[in-house]
């Protein structure tokens, strides 16, 4: 099995606070892999480590093959990221938004670029009366969708979601996850997603890794469960997810 | 002919496209070019043979895809063949994207702007929208003098030290250089009619009347005005100004009267250190080049400026902090969305608030002569 990210060894430390403990994962090609753990866990900044956006204390971070470090341009045409807030530029429209990776990574003319920028954003689902509007105008969700087909711009090889659905009405969520599943089927994606939604997380990710005391346990559900870790045990002993697991499996 | 994406072979009924290669984003401009080439003559049919294909993506497909469209616009049927499962999808993407598209209601091609009716529309809407602005702060500055709250005088108390007592140094720094300036530029025309003794009249007036209180506030409309255009609108933008409402708090009797009284407070008290590190600098070029001693100074000061100047330009230093105030949180409080919005509007609290202090002045300047003060 390829590996498309590997993390080895990285730590991470907050004055006293130990994050991550030479913590290893590695993220296989075409999979959603899905990040879990009690919050101040690690989880966003195992994330923006692997972006190059924190500078880790020590520890090697490879992406298809190329070492990333910390405020370094990285592969950035092969990696699309949806941030939490969507983190659009405020000062530009959603077309504006869209087309700017394209224009700053290639030289197609213009028409192009905006062919294939309402292209992306017709993907995402969204209308194109939306194209002229700024960021302001959208809603929560719609943002999240802009931000996604900024996301997909430069037609990446991995896809960081960092909370696709939260604040997202359960309509929306499960559109969300559907939308996730197809561009994954359909564009040969690899995806690491953190995420809290249980629903999402037993429905779509092929993966699951569960950051615990700075190191991580990855597998399918039953193979993180087989960890005994009083924060995984509970995690997935509570109603919520025990509900979620089952209808994940019922359907 | 034939190149890195495709070969065509020319048949007498129909045109044979070989694809091949790379189809990706990268190579959008060269395969642009590449599809441009492929003209079939009228009523030829165009087969895409798509076997050769190495790789594709979304950006690759579409230019095939919209190559297609274009011969189809001009009559020109065509098909696509041959393609691996893995990378039909790619296409299949485009064709489903597509027919979303044309699902679609057409945009409706803006009115023409009626420039005129617009322009009046947004004075009249920024008019009404200010002045509801100004009453709801005059509201509830009658509201706060009634009924004071010991939080008000607190906050009122850090906002006079940190827009008073904080600029003390640098306002006494430019008026002190200021007072150096016009001393010297005074004594170099002075001297020419042997009243070299009138520089200092014209420094103690021009300072105390005009220059103190000017820089001063010009100094604190770019400190000031600005920090609490930017302070305000980022607690906008937190939606801690909303929280404040929904717990019960008058966002504007926490917020904009503590920094509108802090300002009227403070601006006056820097006027004093202005006036003095003016004739401090006028001083410092008089006694130091000029020949003029101390004492002569002192007594020249005592003669030619009376108090009356002195409260001149202080009277004036209350209304300018109350416009750089009014303006810097009115602006503050007009920010709504983004980030963008937030620069824009602090840039306009600085920029009027400056505008409004020099009008003011000079509206000041005429008062005073008609009243002969």
């Amino acid at each position: 099995m390829e590996t498309i990210i590997s993390v080895e060894n990285l730590v991470n430390r907050f004055g006293n606070q130990l994050v991550h403990d030479r913590l290893c994962l590695d993220v296989h090609r075409d999979e959603i892999l899905g990040v879990v753990g009690g919050s101040g866990s690690g989880k966003s900044v195992l994330m923006r480590s692997i972006l190059g956006l924190q500078k880790p204390k020590s520890g090697t971070i490879t992406v298809l093959g190329q070492k990333i470090k910390y405020h370094q341009p990285g592969p950035s045409r092969c990696w699309g990221v949806l941030f939490q807030g969507g983190a659009l530029l405020s000062g530009l429209t959603v077309q504006e938004n869209v087309e700017l990776p394209i224009a700053l990574h290639s030289d197609m003319p213009v028409e192009t670029r905006h062919e294939l920028a309402s292209l992306k954003l017709l993907m995402t689902g969204l209308s194109l009366s939306v194209a002229d509007k700024y960021p302001s105008e959208l809603s929560g969700g719609m943002r999240k969708r802009v931000s996604l087909a900024r996301a997909l711009a430069l037609e990446p090889r991995i896809l960081f979601l960092d909370e696709p659905t939260a604040g997202l009405d359960p309509i929306a969520a499960t559109e969300f996850d559907e939308l996730i599943t197809y561009l994954h089927d359909n564009l040969d994606l690899t995806i690491m997603m953190i995420t809290h939604d249980v629903d999402s997380l037993f429905g779509i990710c092929d993966r699951i890794a569960v950051l615990v005391d700075g190191g991580v346990v990855v597998g399918s559900v039953d193979e993180v469960l087989e960890f005994d870790h009083p924060w995984i045990k509970s995690y997935f002993g509570v109603p919520r997810t025990q509900r979620a697991r089952r209808s994940a499996g019922k359907s | 002919m034939s190149n890195a994406y495709l070969s065509i072979e020319d048949q007498p009924d129909r045109l044979v496209v070989n694809v091949k290669g790379q189809w990706v984003f990268d190579e959008v401009l060269a395969l642009e070019q590449a599809t441009a080439t492929v003209t079939p003559k009228a009523g030829q049919f165009v087969t895409f043979q798509c076997a050769g294909l190495e790789e594709i993506d979304i950006a690759g497909a579409w230019v095939l895809y919209d190559r297609s469209e274009q011969l189809s616009q001009m009559g020109i049927k065509s098909e696509m063949t041959g393609f691996k499962a893995a990378h039909f999808k790619f296409l299949q993407n485009i064709i489903d994207t597509a027919a979303i598209r044309d699902y679609e209601e057409p945009l409706k091609t803006p009115e023409r702007p009626n420039v005129l009716r617009e322009t009046f529309e947004r004075v009249g809407q920024a008019t009404a929208t200010h002045i509801e602005d100004l009453g709801e702060i005059a509201k509830s500055i009658l509201d706060g003098v009634r009924k004071p709250s010991l939080m008000m005088v607190g906050e009122t108390i850090k906002q006079v030290y940190t827009t008073g007592v904080q600029a003390i140094p640098v306002v006494m720094v430019i008026t002190f250089l200021i007072g150096i300036v016009t001393a010297h530029q005074a004594a170099g025309q002075l001297e020419k009619f042997g009243a070299m003794v009138l520089v200092v009249d014209l420094v103690s007036i021009s300072i105390t009347r005009e220059m103190g209180v000017l820089l001063a506030a010009i100094m604190v409309a770019g400190r000031s005005g600005s920090a609490f255009a930017a302070a305000l609108g980022v607690m906008k933008l937190n939606e801690e100004v909303d929280a404040m409402r929904v717990l019960g708090l008058n966002p504007n009797q926490m917020l904009v009267i503590p920094r509108i009284l802090g300002l009227v407070i403070a601006l006056p008290i820097l006027t004093i250190f202005a006036d003095i590190a003016g004739l401090a600098g006028g001083a410092l070029i008089a006694v130091g080049t000029l020949g003029i001693s101390s004492l002569q100074f002192v007594e020249r000061v005592a003669y030619s400026t009376d108090l009356v100047d002195f409260y001149v330009g202080l009277s004036k230093a209350p209304v300018f902090a109350l416009l750089i105030a009014m303006v810097g949180t009115l602006r503050g409080m007009q920010v709504k969305s983004s980030a963008e919005e937030l620069g824009l509007k602090t840039t306009q609290a600085v920029v009027q608030s400056i505008f409004l202090i020099i009008v003011a002045d000079a509206l000041f300047a005429f008062l005073f002569t008609r009243m002969g003060i």
